[in-house]
């Protein structure tokens, strides 16, 4: 659903207003002039009469070739300086006497002489000679400061500033009249009429213009676009805009005028007008967008706070034509729910009857529907576009017949249309009119047909086939009677045998017409047909067969299936030998599904930093939802479309995207969502993949695919509350103490998760998931965990209703504990990961992907968790910093771990346990935990200890457990009176050795659980170490090799 | 263990990795039985009797395939190689995995014997391993497949898609065998379907 994309985009510049900027500024007017100078460089012609400045190279360089010089360049330069020399001679000896005292009068002052001129240019020579002047026999920007003329040929008026550089352009009787005063003159008041009429209030804009100038002086990044907007034509559009200062209507025409008559002080004036011509860009083109639309990126440094406006992707949306036509089908499947079902009867008669299908297309509606009630307007040329600004670079959408006749069409723009039909009336959407025509053109059709199947808003295809219809052109015309009656827009007609047919029917019948094609005469009719006719065939097919010389349907059909087929793929040749035929099987009432939903903005996007782009994403992403919610349909795979600018110019079309790269990125989630919050996190990870400098983006879009059915995908209520557990659980996950309940929680969610990612596998109903939760909840409250070993963090972040639960368990006592604790609240960095669900492919891509989602988003909450950690690259976590990867690790709760796990465990759990000092424990040749288990005060330690030391050099654990089977009972605890420090210790112990071992020698460890199951049969103490350790061994196993182990 | 002396060492260790892997899953498939007996011959191979294959595609097939994967082995790219077996509805029965960690810092293969004790260690215990024995493997097919840290910048055309589906669970994982050594360490583990997993 793009919309907008630029068509035709036609290279003709923007027709630059210019300034007419004579400065009086004379102290000034030197570097302002060469400011200026640099800006204007682009405007391509110069019409400098002798510019040959110093450095300018000649092209009959043949001519010099005996001279000492070795090119004209040289030649005039030399020519120059001994003109000066000359004037400087002549000057010592003319000048006034009493100049020391007193600066002489044209001091600073640089003339160059442009043609006749009264008193001539040897006589003003003289008086810059006298008055301290300078006078150049040449023309240079450089050291000119006035150019002297009576009288301007007509094309160097009309192109000023490539001819005056921007230097003030005076009549000679200024010259006179300072001598006569005695002192330098304002030159304003004797600036060339021809000139004057134009830029009467010169001075202050000059002032402007030269404070202007100076900005960009000291920010050249500015440059361009500042002076763009100085420069250029200011505003696409002025009048179809609500306007809320009326006083700048005349902006874009006079500006002139404008400037002189109010303002207090000339920099004020600048920002404002700067601001208001970015209001003014902001708002042109998008029809009652009054306010900031974007976000033009610097175009103005200061005054310019407007952050994105946060309605833009809404707005944009509902002023656009195919966002409309795209959104169109679901409301009329609202309306008319029984027609998107096809008919089963439909298809068994296909072949022995004849069928009948008319294809009706409205004439132009777009255009007719708005005109439909000013019938002065149909005959005359009339579009619709957003923007009505004859100069404008607002598309043409769609033309009516009289426009088109001038050549007019859609895609155009404004100003090239209006170059081709001066009288051509643009009138704006109108949607709600759309809306309401398009359903009286429905209820028509359904009155008078069964068998509808919608194409678009105002086309539609019946099948008349099984209607008693003696004569299908009286029925088509009477439907045509009734919606031109009805709606009074018009519509054409094609009858034929099929789809197909019909609508090439229809083609010819254009406009207001009928066409009936009887199967007889469509031999004849495809005959002649150019290919470029048939559906399906776009340019790039066109252009194929125009290699092989096919022109025509009639010439397509030489051509032999087997022969497509080897040229254009089994798809393409059976669509192009069929349809050239006029076969076409489809039958009518069938409304595809539509695979794929999205949207896409490629107009107006100019970021101006990371934020705006966010926000922009955010608005996106509720669009999108809007939208599945609308489809009813949830998906799996996201794309994250991005246009890149190729160039740093502006597009030809106004805010337009123009010539863009496209990038893309996709990713699949194993449960299907429409959810706006998951939508914005996938969307922002798939965001941060691009690395993308936000200035660049000119276009973004979002698609959704792998559509399905919202029905399917049962969530209920359950998914909202747990969400709302998600999103408390989270931020507590950098702590690795939890509560006993969020083990259950998650345990819950992640069941969830595996509902929602194969629910055909294993559907069960909400009310299974509840259970689990109540039930949990159950065995749980039974046995808490002592208060103090409750962590504040996390309580404090539990949602109100959970506090209080856990607050009833604890009768009362809980607050009380909250209380005494201070919160700290530092910022909590969390890392969220998605999977990445590859499909079959033969180089896992996962790690990569996996590695930037999680650093880009490591700010974000977790509201959504991986099914399972298989999804999850190892090597990813092994890098992140300790407390995260703690946190990621606890939050995959043990499938396949026993439900209800031993109190001891819990508490373990809940305790407070260094895992940031983690693997200490193996740290050393003799590692460490041998010394701390030796000098602990616990029988089973010590006895580990010992078999450390006795097994010799191979430092495994698994050897240590195998000699234990030879110790008696006694020694491994039999009697179950161990304190549970001495259970945490020996996990501790496992879990280090787990997360040392895991990645690197899996049989080690697997070994070591073995020999520990057969050890706990013989040991209560033991058993206890190996249920506890367990989960954690399965989730690093699911970590690092994406599955569990088999123990 | 034909090598020339003018291999960077760690071509030469990429190298005696694949030629490895390749005894290691021609003795997988053999052991499977997925073709029959005379389809191999006896070979020796650092002093134990392996098996090769006699069939010059079937040979082919994991000669070439691991070839292929000279140049990812020595940029550390590949991940694990598998070998998958899977039935005829595509979903995979079994698959054993080869995770590889190439130590590229480590340089030349030691003369020592580590390494090659270690390999030995790895093949014996290969051949005796349970899982490989049992369970009958009628109208199976396999495929070797390499599982990549990141996708390789020639993501070309070279590369086949896998036939093989996904699970749906994650799997179970039995570990065959694992051997740490320089300049490469190898594990081999089973994975099997999950119980829940829909066969």
């Amino acid at each position: 659903m793009s919309s907008d994309s630029s068509h035709s985009a036609k290279s003709a510049s923007n027709s630059k207003r210019s300034f007419n900027s004579t400065n009086s500024n004379q102290s000034g007017a030197n570097s302002f002039s060469k400011n200026k100078k640099e800006r204007v460089g682009d405007s391509g012609q110069k019409t400098l009469g002798m510019a040959w400045g110093s450095g300018s190279r000649s092209s009959s360089r043949s001519s010099f070739r005996s001279s000492p010089f070795t090119d004209f360049g040289s030649y005039m330069e030399v020519k120059n300086r001994k003109l000066h020399e000359q004037f400087d001679a002549e000057a010592s000896i003319s000048s006034h006497g009493g100049s020391g005292s007193k600066k002489p009068v044209f001091h600073g002052v640089s003339i160059y002489v442009d043609g006749y001129t009264v008193p001539s240019s040897q006589e003003l020579r003289g008086y810059m000679l006298k008055h301290g002047g300078r006078f150049e026999n040449y023309f240079s920007r450089q050291r000119v400061t006035h150019i002297i003329c009576s009288n301007l040929p007509n094309s160097k008026v009309k192109n000023l500033r490539s001819f005056s550089c921007g230097l003030p352009v005076v009549k000679p009787t200024w010259v006179l009249d300072c001598v006569v005063a005695d002192k330098l003159l304002n030159w304003a008041p004797y600036q060339l009429d021809q000139l004057a009429s134009e830029t009467n209030n010169q001075p202050k804009l000059s002032a402007i213009l030269g404070l202007r100038s100076n900005l960009v002086a000291c920010d050249p990044a500015n440059a361009p676009l500042t002076s763009d907007i100085n420069i250029s034509e200011v505003g696409d559009s002025a009048e179809d805009i609500k306007q809320p200062n009326q006083e700048y209507e005349a902006f874009e025409h006079d500006i002139c005028d404008e400037a002189k008559d109010k303002e207090p002080s000339c920099s004020n004036k600048c920002e404002n007008e700067v601001e208001e011509t970015n209001e003014r860009r902001r708002c042109s083109d998008i029809q009652s967008i009054t306010q900031t639309l974007s976000m033009i990126s610097g175009s103005s440094n200061k005054g310019h706070s407007t952050s994105f406006d946060p309605n833009f992707v809404e707005t944009y949306f509902k002023n656009s034509r195919l966002h409309f036509i795209g959104t169109w089908r679901n409301r009329y499947r609202k309306r008319f729910p029984s027609s998107s079902r096809p008919s089963s009867s439909s298809s068994a008669s296909s072949t022995c009857h004849r069928n009948t299908i008319i294809h009706i297309d409205m004439d132009c509606f777009f255009v007719s529907v708005v005109i439909r009630n000013r019938p002065g307007l149909w005959d005359k040329p009339v579009v619709v576009c957003h923007s009505d600004n004859p100069r404008g670079t607002s598309e043409i959408s769609s033309a009516n017949y009289p426009a088109r006749d001038h050549g007019v069409r859609a895609g155009l723009f404004v100003r090239d249309a209006k170059a081709c039909c001066p009288h051509l009336v643009i009138v704006p959407y109108d949607f709600e009119a759309y809306e309401e025509v398009a359903d009286q053109f429905y209820s028509i059709l359904h009155k008078h047909c069964n068998k509808v199947q919608a194409m678009s808003c105002d086309e539609a295809i019946l099948d008349i086939t099984d209607l008693d219809v003696d004569d299908p052109q009286v029925l088509a015309s009477l439907i045509r009677k009734e919606i031109f009656d009805t709606t009074r827009c018009t519509a054409s007609v094609g009858i034929s045998n099929n789809i197909l047919m019909a609508r090439l029917a229809t083609k010819s019948a254009k406009p207001n017409g009928q066409c009936y094609l009887p199967p007889e005469k469509v031999n004849d009719f495809l005959k002649q047909l150019p290919i470029k006719a048939l559906p399906g065939i776009g340019r790039a097919l066109e252009e194929k067969l125009k290699g092989r010389h096919v022109k025509t349907c009639g010439e397509l059909r030489m051509i032999s299936k087997e022969s497509l087929q080897k040229d254009f793929g089994p798809k393409t040749s059976d669509m192009l030998w069929n349809h050239c035929r006029g076969i076409d099987n489809r039958l009518v009432g069938i409304i595809q599904e539509s695979k794929s939903v999205g949207a896409e903005v490629n107009w107006g996007v100019r970021f101006k930093d990371s934020k705006d782009s966010q926000v922009f994403l955010l608005s996106l992403c509720k669009e999108v939802s809007l939208r599945l919610h609308g489809c009813g349909a949830r998906g799996r795979t996201f794309t994250l479309k991005l246009k890149k600018r190729k160039t740093d110019e502006e597009p030809v079309k106004y805010m337009g995207c123009g010539d863009c790269d496209n990038l893309c990125h996709s990713l699949t989630v194993p449960m299907a969502t429409d959810d706006v919050d998951v939508l914005k996190r996938i969307t922002k990870q798939l965001f941060s993949q691009f690395h993308i400098d936000v200035k660049e983006i000119r276009g973004v879009g979002l698609h959704v695919t792998k559509l399905e059915s919202a029905d399917s995908v049962k969530h209920g209520n359950e998914k909202s509350s747990l969400r709302s557990w998600l999103a408390s659980a989270s931020p507590s996950k950098e702590k690795e103490n939890k509560d006993h309940k969020l083990v259950n929680i998650l345990h819950i969610v992640d069941t969830k998760n595996q509902i929602g990612g194969s629910h055909h596998h294993q559907p069960r109903s909400n009310a299974d998931v509840g259970n689990i939760l109540s039930n949990q909840e159950a065995n749980h409250s039974s046995d808490v965990p002592p208060l103090s070993d409750l962590d504040s963090d996390v309580l404090e972040k539990l949602p109100p209703e959970i506090f209080s639960e856990i607050n009833d368990i604890y009768s009362g006592k809980l607050s009380n504990f909250m209380s005494k604790h201070k919160l700290d609240s530092n910022g909590v960095g969390t890392s969220s990961i998605l999977p990445e669900y590859v499909e079959g492919v033969a180089a896992e891509s996962e790690p990569g992907i996996i590695s930037e989602n999680t650093a880009a988003s490591s700010s974000q909450y977790i509201d959504m968790m991986p099914s399972a950690s298989s999804h999850i690259d190892p090597s990813i976590i092994q890098e992140l910093p300790e407390e995260i990867k703690n946190g990621i690790t606890n939050l995959f709760p043990a499938h396949s771990a026993p439900q209800i796990r031993s109190h001891d465990h819990l508490v373990d759990q809940v305790k407070p346990t260094d895992h940031s000092s983690s693997h200490q424990l193996w740290v050393g040749n003799s590692p460490q935990w041998v010394e701390k288990f030796k000098s602990s005060d616990s029988q089973i330690l010590r006895f580990f200890s010992d078999m450390y030391s006795g097994v010799g050099s191979t430092h495994r654990l698994s050897s240590v457990l195998l000699k234990s089977f030879s110790a008696n009972e006694a020694c491994l605890g039999g009697k179950t009176t161990e304190c549970d420090d001495t259970v945490r210790c020996l996990c501790q112990l496992l879990k280090d050795y787990v997360d040392l071992e895991l990645e690197s020698d899996l049989e080690e460890i697997h070994t070591c659980f073995r020999l520990l199951q057969r050890l706990s049969g013989r040991s209560k103490f033991l058993l206890q170490v190996y249920n506890t350790t367990l989960p954690h061994l399965q989730t690093a196993m699911r970590e690092n090799y994406g599955g569990s182990l088999r123990v | 263990m034909v090598r020339k002396q003018n291999q960077s060492p760690e071509t030469e260790a990429s190298l005696f990795l694949v030629e490895f892997l390749e005894v290691a899953i021609t003795s997988i498939v053999f052991l499977k039985g997925i073709y029959p007996i005379g389809a191999f011959e006896r070979r020796r191979y650092m002093n134990l009797v392996v098996h090769s294959a006699r069939h010059p595609k079937l040979h082919r097939y994991i000669h070439d395939s691991l070839i292929d994967l000279v140049s990812y082995l020595q940029q550390g790219m590949v991940e694990r190689v598998a070998v998958i077996f899977f039935n005829a509805a595509k979903i995979p029965i079994e698959k054993f995995m080869f995770k590889i960690n190439v130590n590229r810092s480590h340089g030349a293969i030691m003369e020592d014997g580590a390494l090659e004790s270690s390999m030995r260690a790895f093949l014996i215990k290969l051949s005796q391993s349970e899982p490989l024995t049992k369970a009958s493997s009628q109208g199976w097919k396999w495929e070797i497949a390499a599982y990549f840290r990141s996708l390789p910048s020639d993501n070309g055309d070279r590369w086949i898609r896998t036939q093989a589906l996904q699970w749906q669970q994650p799997p179970l994982i039995t570990p065959i065998k694992s051997m740490k050594a320089d300049p490469f360490s190898v594990q081999l583990y089973i994975e099997h379907p999950d119980l829940l997993e829909p066969i």
